[in-house]
């Protein structure tokens, strides 16, 4: 019995090619979608299984509080102070590690290359599991000693056999190779989306007080990175309920009431949700909306092959009468048709796989991920879904052509057609909900991404050529002689010397009063350390009082610091000083409240400059600072307009290889730096773009297959209209309309959900687009239109074709 | 009233060339009541859909009031015919989504006129036919004779002066298809000229003239006195 339904099953198919292919397609389409989701998902949120340990391992997050305002909730990192506090306060815990990512000149004596090298606690060693190719997990207790990864040694040494070869940092420290291990896998947290550093030179924390004075064994409570994470491994005995408890009491207890104000709480992780914790942290639920999104599609493919098959049961209805005639049951029946879409799910599940067999490559290669189709362990996900699919898709139409008695369902089905035809309305109307909301959601994206974009040109992007890791000893000394020879250049404007650059997500701030002494916290002051040719360099205008100057006393920040520094702010900082007109705030003093040890540093206003958004991105215009501390320059900015721009940018490489022959150059251009925030956002909208093409793909593929049948089943309704006198267009208009009104609905629905769908993107950023409504009503019109383009082939087919060949059909 | 000249209609399929109408002259008078006769595929279709612009004949001409629209298209052919013809077929071929009042309304729906005028019309032309107190039927719950009915009513709605009807009683039984020929005899009266396909004798003598068709040529006209 099952044999004979499979074969009439794929006899069906056979016989309605065209229909056949519809379904087929759409289906697979949508399970490749569907399953490639769900695999990337699993795999997203599967990292770190390779370590021993990572059952037992948390990671520690501070809550960001709203004071701190840089537009994320959260932080997978917290103070390096809190690590030594943890230990200090549970003897119970297995081990505590900190870690903290910062970038040096490693040479070799040979070569030199900069690497983000991770700070670590010895106890790293023992928390992750690494494979050792030379040396051990006590590679870290020897502050002086470093470990490299594999791929790292051969990239320095041009070997992997390097134990006890020195290596120094910034050409200054030096430090031995005491371990070499094997590469980490991709599919680690180390490799997480906005950290992707990888690990690839792990030194001890400690040896950070030889480098930067900084004493490692107390850390500190200043400095918050995304990345710099605090591991803690409990014993098999203790939870993560047990651990947040503790980090409960901690932050009670033991935290400064200062950082109370900027951090509102510690949260304690799973080491294996450190990977996708990057999304939660800034706020965007992308893993759930990939799961989301996969699922609505398949949705849609679904209920497409319902409808299809809905319509074209209506075909087969004789069959089913002329069988129940000879005695089957509407089991039986059911039975039959139930096996053909799960036939048919089966096929479109085996293109599905060999379409993923094809793209998981592909993927791979473009995203140096390593998942993997694994087919013992996803097989009973596979066919669960693969059965799910062709019982949910099959049963409806299944059920209406075989409830019907014999009689009827010999008789006459135009009738039956009719009272379905609601429930297809339904399903059409569905289809094109979903995927017009993702069409207007998708497009909202794009606007708001370009207005991001946009506003970034506001700052000369193309014309700024910015080179970084300039505080190094060996070259801060060197910068005047730098840009004097910089400046010497034809196409070279001005030189500039800055803590940060527009576009990096840096916020560095300083609390402020108009009172000396006053409590922290009233007026956050964004502080941009520059010299004075930042302003040229940016085309930033003075709008009142003057430019910070080299010669002027008190302008340029010196060691002593008793003195009050003049200093330039923006006009969002003029409410600190109660006044709305730039002038006025000239001349004005307030103080630092941000030193814990109660000193407060006096600063005069001499200049004001406009609001402009520095960080830019989703970050909100904030007030600013500006003062001229030469000790803080980081990156400089090179304004090159006109000539050959590349020209230029190799004189300046000439320029910097004769002035500073120690150090590689790390220039690049603000157009760069730009991208390297901006491309986040545009991978997510070519995402989301992909996923609405395909809903509406299918969404279009459905409405083609069902205008087709449709109009089949209209033929004689159709030919008495045409013999009565109705003319082509009002016949072709006719059948556009039938399928408008499930389109018009469905929009209905859409684009409301739309509307609120996009604010959770939009709420991300600071500057947001005016009103997404225009947009949601074009992105309507659209779906609409291509629907009607869709009708419209059918629709004039049909109406033009002569109405004996349509009335014919009796 | 029209008038066909040396018409032929040949149909090609891959293989096989049909011959379904083959040197037809014919020539119908207004206020005419014309049977066509004939064996199963003789033709009589073919003929009554080229009578009725319906299709274009392959040969030949077609006069209508004087106008020879052999060589029309789709569209012109529409336009006379909505002017000029009505049609009752033996199926009905009424919609089976619309009610009786909707489907005899539809008739007039391409003829540019108001809303008030059309129902105005349509009601008048139930009453004739007996059919007022089913307007807001489905045609699945009217018996073949009142289906017919309302096919008929359709047909005259317009005013149209030419009527064809093919095989108009081949779906009824005798009472039925008595008071179907009842109809069309008395709207003949009334001035309608009217062309009928049938295989039923008794049906054919309402006619005032009997053309019998066999493979694509006429073979006998019989004209019987009124």
């Amino acid at each position: 019995m099952l044999w004979n339904n499979i074969v009439i099953a794929i006899r069906n198919l056979r016989k309605n090619k065209v229909f056949a292919a519809i379904n087929i397609s759409g289906l697979a389409l949508g399970l490749t979608i569907y399953v490639f989701g769900g695999l990337l998902v699993e795999y997203e949120e599967s990292h770190d299984q390779g370590f021993k340990n990572t059952p037992y391992t948390y990671t520690i997050g501070s809550v960001a509080s709203p004071m701190l305002d840089v537009g994320v909730d959260r932080f997978n990192a917290v103070f390096m102070a809190v690590g030594p506090i943890i230990a200090a306060e549970s003897p119970d815990i297995a081990a505590v590690a900190r870690t903290r990512g910062i970038e040096y000149l490693v040479s070799t004596g040979i070569e030199s290359f900069y690497e983000n090298i991770r700070f670590a606690d010895p106890e790293f060693l023992q928390i992750f599991d690494f494979e050792y190719l030379y040396g051990d997990a006590d590679a870290l207790l020897d502050p002086t000693g470093i470990l490299f990864t594999e791929s790292m040694a051969i990239k320095h040494f041009g070997k992997t056999d390097v134990l006890g070869e020195t290596v120094s940092f910034d050409n200054e420290f030096d430090f031995h190779v005491a371990a070499v291990i094997k590469d980490v896998a991709a599919n680690t947290h180390f490799h997480s989306i906005l950290s992707d550093t990888g690990l690839g030179v792990v030194a001890p924390v400690r040896a950070l007080n030889r480098l930067r004075d900084y004493d490692a064994d107390a850390g500190d409570w200043n400095n918050l990175s995304f990345g710099d994470i605090t591991y803690v491994m409990l014993p098999e005995s203790l939870d993560q309920a047990w651990l947040q408890s503790q980090m409960n009491s901690i932050y009670e207890r033991l935290v400064p009431d200062s950082q109370k104000e900027v951090i509102s709480a510690f949260e304690v992780n799973r080491l294996q949700d450190a990977n996708t914790a990057v999304w939660d942290m800034i706020g965007l639920p992308v893993i759930g909306v990939v799961s989301l999104l996969s699922l609505m599609i398949l949705i849609i493919a679904c209920v497409n092959y319902t409808n299809l098959a809905t319509a074209q049961s209506l075909g087969r209805s004789r069959e089913v009468g002329m069988r129940k005639t000879m005695g089957a049951t509407q089991r039986q029946l059911l039975l039959q048709f139930l096996t053909e879409s799960l036939v048919i799910a089966t096929i479109a599940m085996v293109i599905a796989i060999a379409a993923l067999e094809v793209i998981i490559p592909l993927f791979n290669n473009a995203t140096d991920k390593i998942m993997t189709l694994d087919y013992l362990k996803t097989l009973p996900w596979l066919l669960l879904t693969t059965a799910l699919v062709g019982l949910c898709a099959g049963l409806y139409p299944a059920w209406l052509i075989t409830r019907t008695n014999p009689i009827e369902a010999l008789r006459d089905t135009a009738r039956k057609g009719r009272k379905s035809s609601k429930v297809r309305s339904v399903m059409i109307g569905a289809q094109f909900a979903i995927s017009a909301f993702m069409l207007a959601l998708v497009t909202i994206v794009f606007m708001q991404n370009d207005r991001v974009k946009e506003g970034s040109y506001i700052f000369p992007r193309s014309e700024i050529y910015t080179i970084d890791r300039l505080r190094v000893e060996g070259i801060s000394d060197k910068l005047p002689t730098l840009r004097r020879e910089l400046e010497a250049l034809l196409n070279v404007d001005s030189v500039a010397y800055s803590s940060q650059v527009p576009f990096e997500q840096n916020n560095s701030q300083l609390g402020v009063s108009l009172q000396p002494g006053d409590d922290a916290g009233e007026f956050v002051l964004m502080n941009m350390r520059m010299s004075p040719e930042f302003l040229d360099a940016y085309d930033i205008p003075i709008i009142a009082g003057r430019n910070l100057g080299e010669e002027v006393s008190n302008d340029k920040q010196t060691d002593d610091d008793t003195t009050a520094l003049n200093v330039l702010v923006n006009e969002l900082a003029l409410p600190l000083f109660g006044v709305t007109r730039a002038v006025d705030a000239v001349n004005k003093r307030f103080y630092s409240t941000d030193d814990d040890d109660g000193t407060s540093r006096e600063f005069i206003v001499v200049g004001v400059v406009p609001t402009q958004n520095i960080v830019g991105l989703f970050n909100r215009e904030k007030p600013w600072m500006y003062q001229y501390v030469p000790e803080s320059f980081r990156i400089g900015s090179v304004r090159i307009t006109g000539g050959n721009i590349m020209d230029t940018v190799e004189n300046i490489e000439d320029i910097w290889n004769r002035v500073i022959p120690d150090y590689p150059i790390q220039g690049r251009f603000l157009d760069d730096v730009f991208e390297d925030v901006y491309q986040i956002l545009r991978l997510m909208n070519a995402a989301l773009a992909g996923f609405a093409f395909v809903a509406l793909s299918l969404a279009l593929i459905g409405l083609f297959g069902l205008a087709a049948f449709m109009a089949a089943q209209r033929t004689k309704e159709i030919g008495v209209r045409k013999v009565l006198g109705a003319s082509s267009l009002q016949i072709a208009r006719l059948l556009v309309w039938q399928f408008s009104t499930p389109v018009l609905w469905a929009l209905l629905v859409a684009l409301p959900a739309a509307y609120f769908g996009s604010r959770t993107y939009l709420n991300f950023f600071a500057d947001r687009i005016e009103s997404p409504l225009p947009i949601l009503i074009a992105a309507g019109l659209v779906a609409v239109l291509l629907a009607w383009a869709t009708i419209a082939g059918h629709a004039i087919r049909i109406a033009s074709s002569n109405p004996i060949t349509a009335l014919r059909y009796e | 009233m029209l008038k066909l000249h040396n018409m032929y209609k040949i149909y090609q399929t891959d293989e096989v060339e049909t011959i379904a109408l083959n040197g037809v002259n014919l020539e119908i008078a207004q206020g005419d009541f014309v049977a066509i006769m004939g064996p199963s595929g003789c033709g009589k279709s073919t003929l009554l859909n080229i009578i009725g612009m319906l299709d274009n004949p392959s040969e030949g001409d077609y006069f209508f009031f004087d106008e020879n629209i052999a060589g029309y298209n789709e569209s012109q052919r529409a336009e006379i015919r909505k002017q000029n013809i009505g049609f009752i077929f033996q199926s009905f071929n009424l919609i089976e989504e619309l009610t009786v009042a909707e489907n005899i309304e539809l008739a007039l729906l391409y003829h540019n006129m108001p809303s008030a005028e059309r129902k105005k019309r349509v009601n008048s032309v139930m009453d004739r036919m007996g059919i007022a107190h089913r307007a807001n039927h489905m045609p699945g719950q009217l018996s073949g004779g009142q289906q017919q009915r309302v096919a008929v009513a359709r047909a005259v709605v317009g005013d149209q002066p030419l009527i064809l009807a093919d095989e108009p009683t081949g779906n009824l039984d005798s009472v039925h298809g008595q008071e179907v020929m009842e109809l069309l005899r008395s709207l003949n009266k009334e001035g309608t000229t009217i062309v009928m396909v049938t295989h039923s004798p008794a049906h054919a003598d309402y006619a005032h003239r009997r053309v019998n068709l066999f493979d694509g040529h006429i073979v006998t006209e019989n004209t019987r006195a009124a």
